[in-house]
């Protein structure tokens, strides 16, 4: 095994909810050398030990300046911190015979910058990025499937009464954030999760010369076949025999005016990450009208049938 | 000019839930599922610009609107086929 400050020691995966993280950790956890358990929260509750506030005044509060007063730098309390979320990962990776370990918890981005501060230089990070639209249709299945929202998604869902919105919100936020560490320069990848399912084989096999470890046959099979260890994470996943793309544009079938509204939010934030902008026009209220004069019109058709 | 079959197909083809190419004139589409109700209003709405008049309560049925083969005809009779 990597030793204990090595950068081989760990990898960690970040990426906004449902951009595939699920997806990559059963494929990493199905390579012999990586074991990569369902979600820990062992990183986000890290990052929730570092909150900080500043006062008005100027005067910073949290565990690294209380601690500072006490005599510990922060270099130290980072360090120990790390030590004590990497153990329980370390531990896991040795019980499955593994050398290595992988770490994803799909709403770590929402604590990408504590996170960072925590791991940046110790792993090699892993950003996974999907199209917004696609990642706002499934966080609305998530809500839907499990009837509420996660703490990370209530100032959006509090802010923006449109659920989409919101979502769109919140992948905008934080695909920036794993944007943004893509582009540290650090030891960091990234791919996309279209790539992901579209071209498996050639996305895993850069993946994992990146961290340094071989391709195997057979590995993306072994990765769908079992449903591995039960934990937290993206049921959607375990209900696939094979990788596939049929999870790709399903924001092409929302209707026309929530594609504008949700594209005049989202392009910029696509463009930057390399997808193409979403074309679509406002709707005038005289169309949005005779829209909802339609869809009363096709209920009644419905209502016939 | 005219409405035809591959301009309707190319026009569902970013709407419909499955994969419409091995779609018939006479496959169902929305009965069936295949087209869902947003991507069915979005037709109506596209229905209407092409042909230049507005739908009534009348046009929207199955019997008009359910398989390509029906959606040209009624599109047809509406001069806009």
């Amino acid at each position: 095994m990597a030793g204990a400050d090595s950068p081989g020691r760990g990898i960690v995966v970040v990426g906004s909810p449902r951009s595939g993280t699920t997806l990559l950790r059963r494929i990493l956890d199905a390579h012999s050398q990586i074991a990569c358990p369902p979600e820990t929260y062992l990183l986000s509750a890290a990052a929730r030990f570092l909150h900080e506030e500043t006062f008005a005044q100027g005067l910073r509060i949290g565990v690294t300046f209380g601690l500072g007063f006490a005599g510990f730098e922060e270099d130290e309390v980072l360090s120990r911190l790390r030590e004590f979320a990497f153990a329980f990962l370390d531990e896991h990776a040795q019980k499955q015979g593994k050398p290595r370990w992988a770490e994803k918890t799909a709403f770590d981005a929402f604590h990408l910058d504590a996170i960072r501060r925590v791991c940046e230089g110790h792993v090699h990070f892993v950003c996974i990025q999907r199209h917004g639209l696609d990642v706002a249709v499934s966080l609305a299945d998530l809500v839907d499937k499990t009837g509420g929202y996660v703490e990370e998604l209530h100032d959006y869902v509090a802010r923006y009464p449109e659920p989409l919105e919101a979502f769109a919100r919140a992948w905008i936020d934080t695909s920036t954030k794993v944007a943004d560490l893509a582009a540290s320069g650090g030891r960091v990848t990234d791919l996309r999760y279209e790539d992901l399912v579209r071209k498996p084989e050639q996305t895993v096999r850069s993946l994992l010369e990146f961290v340094g470890e071989q391709w195997e046959d057979g590995l993306l099979e072994r990765a769908v076949e079992t449903t591995g260890q039960v934990g937290f994470g993206d049921w959607k996943t375990y209900a696939k025999s094979a990788i596939d793309d049929s999870s790709v544009d399903r924001w092409k079938r929302l209707p026309s005016p929530v594609i504008a509204r949700l594209a005049a939010l989202c392009n910029p934030t696509l463009e930057r990450l390399g997808y193409e902008k979403v074309a679509a026009d406002a709707e005038s209220d005289e169309d949005a009208r005779r829209r909802y004069e339609l869809g009363l019109m096709l209920n009644r058709m419905k209502g016939k049938k | 000019m005219a409405l035809t079959r591959e301009m309707l197909l190319e026009y569902f083809a970013d709407k419909a839930r499955g994969d419409l190419s091995e779609v018939q004139d006479s496959t169902e589409l929305f009965s069936s599922g295949l087209i869902d109700s947003f991507a069915m209003v979005d037709l109506l709405m596209f229905l209407e610009k092409y042909t230049g008049s507005k739908l009534g309560p009348e046009d929207i049925n199955l019997e008009n609107l359910d398989t390509i083969e029906r959606i040209l005809n009624f599109v047809s009779a509406r001069g806009g086929g």
